[in-house]
């Protein structure tokens, strides 16, 4: 008892102490707690869903990344093979041409050789009826002085007939 | 200077000692504490709110890496005893705590301190220790079953070693009254002691090395009632216990 008092202990102040902690408890539990451990959870949550939204936005952009690249592969491919199917297509267009123009050429240089040589036949034809005439001129002429009028025209006659062969042939 | 509380005044029969006076004051920088931070309770928490969040936190965290699905309860138990008897012990710092004298009727001509510590009155220590040892019952008897609650103190399995064990238990538990009381209120008593006796030797310069220190044991007090409020509880509330 002599311990007790001199401690001070003391039942009023005791259960005083006792009521006063359990009413902290109780006003820290609903009014402290309460509100901190929601704002805790929220911002735990936030936070959370924050490091998700980033983790997914970190896969979205590997993802468009690795799709660049593919597409960027893709549009290479392709280009290398137009670049290919272009440089085919031009030599094959070049070479068309070459081969068109070749034939064209050679069916002018034809038909100019055709013309000509139609040309010639005709001058040549040409040229011979004149030398013909001018034959016959000369030779009538020449005739005219040694020769009847008979043995004039056969031997005329005569002579035609051979320069005429000749001609022909 | 006497161990026991100096009485003050009677108010409808009740008395006001200076460690009561303490204990209003440690309730009133409480009850500031829960307004401000309701006041401007935010995402982004600021001044008072950070602090007494990295508290809660520290203590909801830990609570649930060892004790799981009962933390909800038991931590709150923690973070109420160490921010009251660390609020209390820091309000002991002030100015003003044992300086400020007030006379009765039976003081003499210096008359008795206005202001003690709170935690320096067994009486508040002692309620404390008794509050945490219920709660630790309470919490284990709602979690393991009252049967499984009473077969920690009496038990007739392998007679008599887990009677005898039973005892143990149950004395261990009106140890804890002591044990918890009486840390408390030694280490903060002889603290204030040691302080006024420092003050006594000289005011300037040479108290401020003791306070310090008795800003940590204040600090130091309050966490470990807090902690072995917190590990009692998580035993008690074990069932391979």
């Amino acid at each position: 008892m002599e311990i007790i008092q001199k401690f001070g202990l003391e039942t009023k102040l005791f259960l005083f102490q006792l009521i006063n902690f359990s009413i902290i408890v109780f006003i820290l539990k609903k009014f402290l707690y309460k509100p901190l451990e929601k704002i805790l959870d929220e911002r735990k949550n936030k936070i959370e869903q924050s490091l998700r939204d980033s983790e997914n936005a970190k896969i979205a952009l590997d993802n468009a990344g690795e799709e660049a690249k593919k597409i960027i592969a893709t549009a290479k491919s392709n280009a290398d093979k137009l670049m290919v199917s272009i440089k085919v297509s031009n030599d094959e267009t070049k070479e068309k041409a070459k081969e068109e123009a070749k034939q064209c050429s050679e069916k002018i240089l034809e038909d100019a050789r055709c013309k000509a040589l139609a040309e010639f036949e005709v001058v040549n034809k040409q040229i011979g009826k004149i030398s013909i005439d001018i034959s016959s001129k000369i030779l009538s002429k020449i005739l005219s002085d040694l020769f009847t009028d008979d043995e004039k025209q056969k031997l005329m006659l005569r002579v035609l007939d051979k320069m005429y062969e000749k001609n022909t042939n | 200077m006497q161990i026991s509380p100096d009485f003050l005044f009677n108010v409808v029969g009740f008395p006001i000692t200076n460690t009561v006076i303490a204990t209003i004051l440690t309730d009133v920088v409480v009850v500031v504490v829960v307004v401000l931070i309701n006041k401007e309770i935010s995402l982004k928490p600021k001044r008072i709110q950070n602090v007494v969040e990295m508290i809660v936190d520290y203590f909801r965290e830990i609570t649930k890496s060892i004790a799981g699905e009962k933390a909800s309860f038991i931590y709150t138990w923690g973070v109420s005893f160490f921010l009251f008897i660390l609020i209390s012990n820091l309000v002991s710092q002030f100015p003003g705590f044992e300086s400020i004298r007030f006379h009765t009727a039976s003081s003499d001509n210096d008359g008795v301190p206005l202001l003690r510590a709170a935690t320096s009155d067994l009486n508040l220590t002692l309620a404390l220790a008794v509050l945490s040892v219920i709660a630790t019952h309470c919490v284990s008897v709602k979690y393991i079953g009252v049967r499984k609650y009473i077969t920690k103190f009496v038990t007739f399995k392998m007679f008599p070693i887990f009677l005898f064990v039973g005892i143990l238990e149950f004395t261990n538990e009106l140890a804890k009254f002591i044990s918890f009381s009486f840390r408390l209120f030694g280490n903060i008593f002889a603290g204030e002691r040691v302080i006024s006796t420092i003050y006594g030797l000289c005011s300037f310069v040479l108290p401020l090395p003791f306070m310090a220190l008795e800003f940590m044991i204040a600090f130091i007090q309050a966490i470990v009632f807090a902690m072995l409020t917190m590990a009692f509880m998580h035993i008690m509330t074990d069932r391979s216990h």
